[in-house]
């Protein structure tokens, strides 16, 4: 057979499933963590409790610790609450809607970048409930019975927004669970503890690999793929909700949510290039995580930048057209006002950097795709940051306009949340494997078939 | 050093100390007092309903009546007393904020010798050999020391104690007084007279350097006849003020006037003298700049132009000569202006400081005055006080700068919890009754000046019985006291005019033009002379045009300030006379170039724990020869800067925003008026109709026109809705917490003249309102009368409520700002007292808002139902409403055709905030109307 050959640039030229998996296993099952990972581990370990403590002192003294105030209502941890759901959107998608148009450089990425959607969106909930006056009384948003006869007022949409969080969460657990299975199999096979054996065998449910079970598997798992998509879709177009269903100008536009699920796209994938950099070092996956998937991923990333670019232009091109003085007037505030060092700022990172990515060279650079990943991260920070300053800082009334300044808590209760992502992710490079080495495998068989 | 004898308890203390007592009380036999619930009650109480009375409160000796509620005999609310004609039902900032200082924990609760606790009888025992001593010597070496006094009861007693001490001297110190103006009035007519205008006549005014509708004892008078003659209703014929202003300061009634001119204090007399030619006065025009001549030549013939009906004033901070020179105008003009006779003086200050210092002085006895901290620096009066070797006596509430100076201080009643009586500026004299026992014990002023006249044992109740048992006769008395304890005023006692002889002009010498700088005094708008610094919500209170809070800055016109290179917040050294003074500097748009200007009542050092160090001391550079003008200020930049609290800084407004607060010229509305109103179809709304058939749909119509931006309303909502105090920090996070704000806009064309517009700012409302759509628990919602409220007990604090609120009028507790994390004392149990008990105290993490009021509303409802009636149109007064001297404020039933609001929402300026929202609000504004003269038109 003359096809070309899938696995090209994904996989060693000469490997074996032996070799394979014990790539990707070892480090789970033989080895013992590294000095790296060691300090990593500790920082983040740090940087979780300070987060816990700047948790424990919201909780204690109250909302008004956060730099929040009369006019600009909301702050940090709405803006770290769309940023965070927006990076826990590309994992799923990865998996998702790259299974279902056969990407075959899917298969090295998608269980880092599915753990970090559920890690992302887990941390994303929290900040919902940090920034309620009493976080306290948080499951009044959900529709429990009670005495009082009383409901979530269903027109809101934070109603939504919490119901959509949840249920992304849950399905992008079922999601990765169902795909760790075949895994969980072969680590109870190769497990030499008896806990090993003990754990991994549970949570293997019984796997034996027989052709029935890959069958059924394999069709459950294209099944909730096709599924996870509108989820995907769902999840950022009720964030974006929280603005768009309002008042105010600089909110109150259509193009909110697919502009939103854009910009998740392209900060999702921005954080997977970042992550998949660091597990390549750091578990020494140079052989699976290779050029080829930065390449690509490089290429998604300028694609997101352009759709940001368009959106940005289709919300200026708006406010222009649509003669609104009070639309214009946030227009002007945008490029004029307070914070338009921060937009310009923010224009540079997502819009300028990524077109380097143009060039060839540059998306065959690691270190490259990855300065423009870390970059166009802090951008869409900046973006949702923006949105709500912007916006908040600048309304109708000139008497009540005025500006946000974040407290050190802000900026730690942020710090603190990349801390616990990291402290999560270094778990979880230590008790699973970072790769779905079934899905290797049957890379590994498809180039096998095709010689 | 905390107080010893009354230690202040916090809340568990309390509980725990009242149990341990009731469990003495129940196992030790007999309670020391028989305690017995009501066998039978008073008469009219009604445990949880609300009672009513008349009282009086002072400010500079001048009374204002006021009519106190009182929930179970606690005094929760002051409003203004329509009978009274220094209220006529409306109040002011001041008096507002009374009840708060009732309760302040800083009040002064004991006796003290030296500073130590001690008890009265020491006192007495102390005092008596003096006073013996005295006695023998006629007197010589007693001082007495009060501010401006106009009780009858007072007075009596003080001329009682002068008979038994012949010798004795009488001093009396207002820091913002009448001298300047009873001196002019003295060249002028030769007699001591006080002139009072009557605005409610007047046709034209001119204001030199004057501000009658700021703040002082007649604000509230002056602001409802200046309403009264501005009042633009289609049909109605009677004529409309025009107001003009020349003054340094941008004041608020320059704000409302219809021309201003910025002009440095000179130059003021300089028009003043021009204008006086102009009328036939024998003095030559000065030269004017080319404004101030097209200013003058217009003005003069308007003032002309309305004989019997042209007023032109000067403020108490105006020399002598201009108040002379006023009163030659206004005589020339036939103006309504009413003369009283002033009482004979008491001796000023300077001589008592003399006397402190040359050992002549044997007792002193200060009631109520402070001169340690606010009397002209040059006396050093508080060093002299303080080396003195006499006996020096104080009684007031609080251990003030002068407490703490004096050998003796006694704690002296609040004055709403004390007998008292006054005179109103028209001289209609009024009794204030106590409201509640006294908290802390003390003394009245009453019973101190009896001791010294020989009374000992003296109370005030009985003292002001006797005053005025000699007015009226044994025989007459009971049922005329009655009557006036129930009215709040004594019918018919206002004092007759006279007629004054014809004025002098007077001597008007070419003054020489003050070198440098000159720093103008003027007394604060919040503060007054900085005897209400330790009030918070005064604090806290955006002062009008200036909108600071907590402090005071140096005023700069914006060319001054850039010429010196200097900007908002930049901490300046004042140098004048060899003193110093650091403050920050404020740009003021409006002010004159050449002079700078800065409020009084800053920097006290003793005033309690809200008060002390707050803002820059400007009696530090006040001489007693020129105590609102001082020229030769000199400025150095520190280098440093101060932030300058502003919750909401002035705006300039122009083009398409001028739509937030529009003006209307007089011949605009007439044309609009001219027209039958026009039914506007509303835009289509996804939202529900609200409201259903029954009940009422209540609406507010803010009158922009009338409001002088006074900040009597703001007070009177945070008092009504247990509004918390935030404290500065929170300011300068921007989390002030009113519900009713006075937005303040610029709409002039330039720095020089502002023109200055205020919109009162409560929630609007809405028929379709933002904040209900977007709240996930459903905690804002509308009532069936179209109240949008907000449940506090089911808000989670998501605070889209107030993201989604165009208006940002919701207000949200970032801490618990009643509730366990207050700010400085006002966590104390006795300021809790204050509180409304109808309505919530709202905990941490919760949005709140205006209600409307919801609770007179509520009451209201309750009263007709219980009587089987409809509620009548201005039955539900908002607090704010009722607070509003000038009644911009209207409130009622839409669905009644012949209701106030719905006549007023059919005016031709009647607008809505932020119309092309389409979010209906039920607070509607009417628009400014400006009745400019065309003379000065045309060019600008």
């Amino acid at each position: 057979m003359s096809a070309p050959d899938p696995a090209a640039g994904l996989l060693p030229p000469q490997a074996t499933y032996r070799q394979l998996v014990a790539t990707i296993s070892n480090r789970v099952q033989r080895r013992k963590p590294g000095r790296a990972w060691l300090i990593a581990f500790a920082l983040a370990s740090l940087m979780t409790l300070m987060l816990a403590g700047c948790i424990a002192l919201l909780f204690v003294r109250g909302i008004g610790i956060l730099g929040n105030n009369t006019g600009v209502v909301w702050g940090f941890p709405i803006a770290n609450y769309v940023w965070w759901i927006g990076i826990g959107n590309a994992g799923t998608f990865i998996s998702a809607a790259l299974l279902l148009t056969r990407q075959p450089w899917r298969a090295a990425i998608n269980r880092f970048a599915e753990v970090m959607t559920i890690f992302a969106v887990s941390i994303a909930g929290i900040f919902p409930i940090l920034h309620l006056g009493r976080p306290g009384y948080a499951y009044w948003l959900t529709p429990y019975p009670n005495s009082m006869d009383l409901w979530p007022q269903w027109r809101s949409a934070l109603v939504w927004d919490f119901a959509s969080i949840v249920a992304y969460l849950v399905f992008s657990l079922i999601f990765f669970f169902l795909g760790l299975i075949p895994d969980m199999a072969t680590l109870r096979d190769r497990a030499r503890t008896r806990a090993g054996q003990v754990i991994y065998g549970l949570l293997a449910l019984g796997w034996r690999g027989s052709a029935r079970h890959w069958q059924l598997h394999d069709r459950l798992y294209r099944t909730l793929a096709a599924l996870a998509l509108p989820l995907v879709v769902s999840v950022h177009s009720v964030a974006a909700m929280d603005f768009a269903a309002s008042l105010m100008p600089g909110w109150q536009e259509t193009i909110f949510p697919p502009y939103f699920v854009i910009g998740a796209l392209f900060s999702g994938f921005g954080m997977v290039v970042v992550l998949a950099a660091l597990i390549r070092q750091g578990l020494g996956l140079q052989a699976v995580i290779t050029h080829r998937h930065f390449a690509v991923m490089g290429k998604i990333i300028l694609a997101g930048s352009l759709g940001m670019a368009l959106s940005y232009g289709t919300e200026w091109f708006s406010a222009w057209t649509s003669g609104d003085p009070a639309e214009r007037e946030h227009l002007r505030f945008l490029f004029t006002g307070d914070y338009a060092p921060l937009y310009l700022a923010m224009l540079g990172c997502n819009l300028l950097v990524p077109q380097l990515l143009w060039s060839g060279r540059a998306r065959r650079s690691i270190a490259a795709v990855v300065a423009v990943a870390v970059v166009l991260n802090i951008g869409m920070w900046l973006e949702r940051i923006l949105i709500i300053w912007n916006t908040l800082s600048h309304t109708h009334l000139p008497a009540m306009r005025g500006v946000f300044v974040p407290t050190l808590w802000d900026w730690l209760i942020l710090a603190g949340s990349l801390g616990f992502f990291a402290f999560l992710m270094l778990v979880f490079a230590r008790i699973l494997p970072a790769a779905a080495m079934h899905d290797l495998g049957r890379l590994l068989h498809q180039r096998e078939q095709s010689r | 050093m905390p107080p010893v004898s009354g230690p202040s308890l916090g809340r568990r203390q309390a509980a725990l100390g009242l149990l341990a007592s009731a469990l003495t009380l129940t196992s030790c036999g007999e309670p020391a007092e028989e305690i017995i619930p009501y066998v039978e009650a008073p008469e009219g109480q009604v445990p949880g309903l609300p009672r009513r009375f008349a009282t009086t409160l002072a400010l500079n000796g001048y009374g204002r009546g006021v009519l106190a509620t009182c929930f179970e005999g606690r005094p929760v609310k002051l409003e203004g007393n329509a009978l009274h004609p220094a209220s006529l039902g409306g109040t002011d900032a001041f008096t507002e904020a009374a009840i708060l200082s009732l309760y302040d924990p800083d009040r002064s609760r004991t006796v003290r010798q030296e500073g130590r606790p001690a008890s009265f009888e020491a006192f007495l025992s102390a005092l008596k050999p003096r006073l013996a001593a005295l006695e023998a010597r006629g007197g010589a070496g007693l001082h007495l020391l009060t501010g401006h006094v106009t009780s009858p009861t007072l007075r009596r007693l003080i001329g009682r104690l002068r008979a038994r001490f012949p010798a004795a001297q009488w001093h009396a110190e207002e820091p913002v007084d009448e001298r300047n103006a009873l001196a002019g009035a003295e060249a002028a007519f030769g007699q001591r007279l006080r002139a009072r205008p009557r605005l409610e006549s007047a046709r034209v005014v001119l204001t030199l350097d004057a501000d009658p509708l700021g703040p002082g004892p007649e604000q509230v008078a002056h602001a409802r006849a200046f309403a009264a003659r501005r009042q633009a209703r289609r049909g109605r014929e009677a004529p409309f003020l025009r107001l003009y202003a020349a003054e340094p300061l941008l004041t608020n009634t320059g704000a409302k006037a219809d021309h201003r001119l910025a002009l440095r204090p000179w130059e003021v007399r300089d028009l003043a003298i021009a204008l006086a030619a102009r009328l036939g006065a024998a003095v030559a025009e000065p030269d004017l700049p080319p404004a101030a001549r097209r200013f003058l030549d217009a003005l003069a013939a308007d003032l002309q132009a309305h004989p019997g009906e042209a007023v032109a004033l000067a403020g108490p901070w105006a020399p002598p000569e201009l108040h002379a020179l006023v009163h030659w105008i206004n005589v020339r003009l036939g103006a309504p202006v009413d003369y009283l006779p002033a009482p004979e003086p008491a001796l000023p200050l300077a001589p008592l400081a003399e006397a402190l210092r040359d050992g002549s002085l044997d007792t002193l006895l200060i009631l109520g005055a402070n001169p340690a901290y606010d009397a002209p620096a040059d006396l050093g009066f508080g060093e002299a006080l303080g080396k003195s070797r006499a006996l020096t006596i104080h009684l007031g509430p609080w251990r003030d700068e002068t407490a703490m100076l004096c050998r003796w201080h006694l704690p002296e009643r609040h004055p709403l919890e004390d007998w008292a009586d006054h005179l109103a500026p028209d001289g209609t004299a009024s009794i204030a009754q106590p409201l509640i026992t006294p908290l802390h014990g003390g003394h009245s002023a009453a019973t101190v000046l009896g001791l010294l006249g020989g009374r000992d044992g003296l109370d005030a109740h009985a003292a002001l019985r006797e005053t005025w048992m000699e007015a009226w006769g044994e025989a007459a008395f009971e049922p005329l006291w009655r009557q006036a304890l129930h009215d709040g005023v004594v019918a018919g006692s206002a004092a007759v005019p006279v007629l004054p002889p014809a004025p002098a002009l007077p001597d008007l010498p070419p003054a020489p033009l003050p070198p440098g700088l000159a720093l103008l005094l003027r007394p604060d708008p919040m503060l007054w002379d900085g005897r209400f610094a330790n009030n918070p919500w005064l604090q806290e209170c955006p002062k009008p045009l200036t909108r600071q809070v907590w402090g005071n800055a140096l005023l700069l016109a914006p060319a001054e300030a850039r010429a010196r290179a200097l900007r908002d917040g930049d901490l300046v050294r004042l140098r004048l006379g060899g003193r110093e003074l650091t403050a920050p500097v404020m740009l003021q748009p409006g002010m004159a170039e050449g002079v700078a200007a800065l409020h009084l009542g800053g920097g006290r050092q003793r005033a309690g724990a809200i008060g002390d160090g707050i803002g820059a001391n400007a009696y530090a550079l006040r001489q007693d020869a020129a105590r609102w003008m001082l020229p030769g200020l000199e400025l150095e930049a520190s280098g440093e800067q101060a932030e300058l609290l502003r919750p909401q800084e002035a705006h300039k407004l122009e083009g398409e925003s001028t739509r937030l607060l529009p003006t209307l010229s007089l011949e605009e509305f007439a044309a609009r008026a001219a027209m039958p109103p026009a039914e506007q179809p509303q835009p289509a709304s996804l939202f529900p109709a609200v409201g259903g058939q029954a009940g009422a749909a209540w609406a507010m119509v803010i009158d922009t026109t009338l409001c002088i931006g006074c900040n009597a309303c703001v007070l009177a909502c945070r008092a009504e809705n247990n509004v918390p105090v935030v404290g500065p920090e929170e300011v300068a996070a921007r989390r002030d917490m009113h519900w009713l704000r006075i937005d303040t806009y610029h709409l002039g064309e330039s720095e020089q003249d502002p023109r200055p517009g205020f919109q009162p700012v409560p929630c609007m409302h809405c028929e379709t309102a933002p904040c209900e759509p977007v709240c996930p628990v459903a905690a804002s919602v509308h009532d069936a009368e179209g109240l949008n409220v907000q449940v506090y007990n089911r808000c989670i604090g998501t605070r889209f409520c107030q993201g989604n609120c165009p208006y940002k009028v919701r207000r949200f507790n970032f801490h618990g700002y009643a509730d366990g994390q207050e700010y400085a004392n006002q966590g104390d149990p006795l300021v809790a007292a204050q509180r409304n008990p109808e309505v919530t105290v709202r905990g941490r993490g919760v949005m709140e808002k205006c209600t409307y009021c919801t609770q007179r509303i509520s009451a209201a409802r309750r009263a007709a139902a219980r009587e089987g009636r409809e509620i009548a149109d201005g039955e539900v007064q908002t607090a704010c409403q009722s607070a509003c001297p000038a009644q911009a404020i209207s409130f009622g039933d839409l669905k009644k055709p012949g209701s106030a609001v719905s006549a007023l929402r059919r005016e031709p300026q009647h607008y809505a905030l932020l119309e092309e929202l389409n979010t209906r609000p039920r607070t509607t504004y009417l628009a400014q109307a400006r009745n400019a003269n065309p003379a000065l038109e045309d060019e600008a």
